[in-house]
């Protein structure tokens, strides 16, 4: 956020905050989202533009007055040189918490600090884990954290290749036992949340499928979108 | 090597060593930001070896059909005890071999392109591209390819098919087309051809022309190494190795291959990766990428047409010397591979071609089997291990990836 402007953007985030969900997923954008395919990709480039921490601040305000959780999307490589100030803004910023997609896999050992760091400061670190992330790093980042688990069903957000959705499902849920278990990256289709739900999914985040809305300033596509996804989640 | 006694030692599941690595596997990332590689993906592969590349699953069951012509092919391969080196070293533990050289196709590579070929059929697929070095994965790929009642073309890096007009005869026999990479069939091998007509070409070179190939054809295209699932087939190797050993009552206490993308090393291996086996990865020194290569994204093929990997690599435009051993030219190796190397789980050795010409002459001379130059390098480094005293006494397993038999153009005396 805010993409594609701060008005465009606020128009739509109107349009969300009246609508059923229990969490906002909030990108911080940032030069290299290893993690993110190209629509995603895009968008940071030109939130960057609109982006500050006063703005960022606002946002998770209005939200919070609307009921809603908020955490924000963020990867390491973007605050790792400024731990300490970077996370004083997130905590300042009345964010519940933040998913770091990069830090498994790009900055391992770095996870025990950065889980402290988050500690210290009573703010969630959301653990992201995809299916290449090993047993026992599962089983180790969950002793380090508490709170939901997000779990990324793509190798990168807004792309689709084959998955057996019940294997991944059953695999995680036998690894995290009664942590709720979010699922994004890639999700487009109410099919695939009804089939995550089935085998266990406790919710599902989505962001690309909805970028085309914004940037066309569709108000009446986005709306419909969200519905048709939550026709999957609330069938 | 047909009978059937044996087949119970061939494995019913793939094993996949993701959800068992010391830290997350690196995944791919995209070379160009406007675009995805991994959704162009689903343009390249066939689904189940997509879906097979990303999974979450510690195994994967070998479809019957697949396990029927893994029969059919040869296998289980033998393991066996090589008494006659362990005189000519005065080595006074022991010494195996386990012998993909025995598969009909000549190394290990029809492991892997069996099941793709097999998936690619029942999708639906009329033919499947592919690249060669040495020319094993292309002949593979052209035996699978028939067996499954497919067609097939094969990109062959043009040194090798001048070196080497045997393997081509194979492929053509197993009905295979085969153009010389870089070749006039893809814009990217015009490109090189304008600029260089007479370039040697390369893997990473005949990598991209068979993608492309495949992209502007609509087939499908089969991975010869580096890809996680291909490691994931070439996990018969290992699981057949521990069955054996057991059943003899033996127990490894270092296992040793050659590693040219990665594939045979760590079929062979992984299997045994719970236990405290002490395992050694060979490269060739002309391509050093233990050494000298670095531990970062690099692109798989030289148009960066794939995803790019975290990998020890040289670089996708390494133009290696031509050494004999083909199949270790390419200038990077398995993600899984690579972290276990760096990890220090896995150790390396480098040799250079006059010292695995050598250990090819002593294996040959003491045990038979021409082994392939590929896999010479693996010998080689068996051969000083048992030579250092230190290690008197140990149970070494060297993995024979392929035979020469085909490779003998090389040998001048
Ligand atoms: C006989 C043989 N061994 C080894 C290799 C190296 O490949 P990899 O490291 O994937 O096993 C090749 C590749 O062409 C080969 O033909």
């Amino acid at each position: 956020m805010p993409y594609p402007d701060r008005e465009t953007f606020q128009s739509f985030l109107d349009d969300l905050l009246g609508m059923r969900f229990d969490y906002l997923e909030i990108g911080i954008p940032t030069e290299k989202p290893y993690y993110d395919g190209p629509v995603i990709r895009r968008t940071h480039r030109k939130a960057m533009e609109g982006f500050s921490f006063q703005y960022l601040k606002e946002v998770v305000h209005i939200s919070r007055s609307r009921g809603k959780k908020n955490y924000a999307l963020v990867y390491y490589n973007h605050f790792h040189e400024d731990v300490d100030g970077f996370l004083d803004k997130i905590m300042d910023s009345g964010l519940e918490g933040a998913i770091v997609p990069d830090l498994l896999t790009d900055y391992y050992d770095e996870r025990e600090y950065l889980s402290e760091e988050f500690r210290k400061r009573n703010i969630s670190l959301i653990p992201f884990f995809t299916s290449s992330t090993p047993d026992k790093v599962i089983t180790e980042m969950l002793g380090l954290t508490d709170g939901w688990i997000y779990h990324g069903l793509q190798p990168s957000t807004g792309i689709r290749v084959p998955v057996s959705i019940d294997k991944m499902v059953s695999r995680i849920k036998s690894l995290c036992g009664n942590r709720e278990i979010i699922f994004g990256f890639g999700i487009n289709s109410a099919e695939t949340i009804s089939e995550l739900k089935r085998y266990g999914a406790d919710g599902i985040a989505v962001g690309s499928s909805l970028v085309p809305y914004m940037e066309s300033n569709d108000h009446e596509g986005f709306s419909r979108e969200v519905r048709m996804l939550q026709d999957g989640v609330y069938d | 090597m047909y009978s059937e006694q044996n087949v119970d030692i061939i494995p019913e599941k793939w094993y996949n060593i993701v959800p068992d690595l010391p830290e997350p596997l690196p995944p791919p990332r995209d070379h160009d930001p406007e675009n995805s590689s991994i959704d162009l993906l689903n343009r390249i592969l066939p689904k189940e070896v997509l879906r097979q590349e990303f999974t979450s699953s510690r195994y994967e069951p070998i479809p019957q059909e697949v396990i029927e012509q893994y029969m059919q092919i040869g296998r289980p391969t033998p393991l066996i005890r090589a008494k006659n080196l362990e005189r000519f070293l005065k080595f006074n533990g022991k010494i195996f071999f386990k012998y993909e050289g025995a598969t009909v196709t000549g190394s290990h590579k029809i492991n892997t392109a069996l099941p793709q070929a097999y998936y690619a059929a029942n999708e639906g697929v009329q033919e499947v591209v592919t690249e060669t070095g040495a020319g094993q994965w292309g002949t593979a790929t052209a035996l699978a390819a028939t067996l499954n009642g497919i067609k097939s073309t094969v990109f062959m890096v043009k040194v090798s098919y001048e070196q080497k007009p045997l393997r081509k005869k194979i492929m053509n026999l197993y009905g295979a087309q085969v153009y010389a990479s870089p070749s006039n069939m893809t814009d990217y091998g015009k490109k090189i051809l304008a600029k260089d007509p007479e370039h040697p070409g390369t893997l990473g070179i005949a990598i991209s022309e068979a993608v492309q190939y495949s992209l502007d054809h609509d087939m499908r295209y089969l991975l010869g190494s580096v890809e996680n699932c291909v490691i994931t087939h070439q996990t018969v190797i290992g699981q057949e190795t521990v069955k054996q050993l057991e059943a003899i009552g033996e127990k490894a206490d270092t296992l040793i291959g050659c590693v040219g993308g990665g594939s045979n090393f760590s079929g062979f291996t992984f299997p045994f990766i719970k236990t405290d086996v002490e395992m050694i990865a060979t490269a060739a020194s002309e391509v050093p990428k233990f050494s000298k290569g670095k531990y970062a994204y690099d692109m798989i093929d030289t148009a960066g047409i794939l995803p790019e990997l975290k990998m020890f690599s040289l670089g996708a435009d390494f133009v290696p010397k031509s050494i004999y051993a083909g199949g270790l030219r390419y200038h990077g190796a398995a993600p899984a591979l690579s972290l276990l190397i760096r990890k220090g789980r896995i150790k390396t050795d480098e040799v250079g071609e006059s010292q695995s010409l050598e250990a090819f002459k002593i294996f040959s001379r003491t045990q038979g089997i021409v082994p392939a130059p590929e896999s010479s390098h693996a010998i080689a480094t068996a051969i000083n291990y048992c030579r250092n005293p230190e290690n008197q006494g140990k149970t070494v397993v060297i993995n024979v990836s392929g035979h020469g038999l085909l490779d003998l153009s090389f040998v001048r005396d």
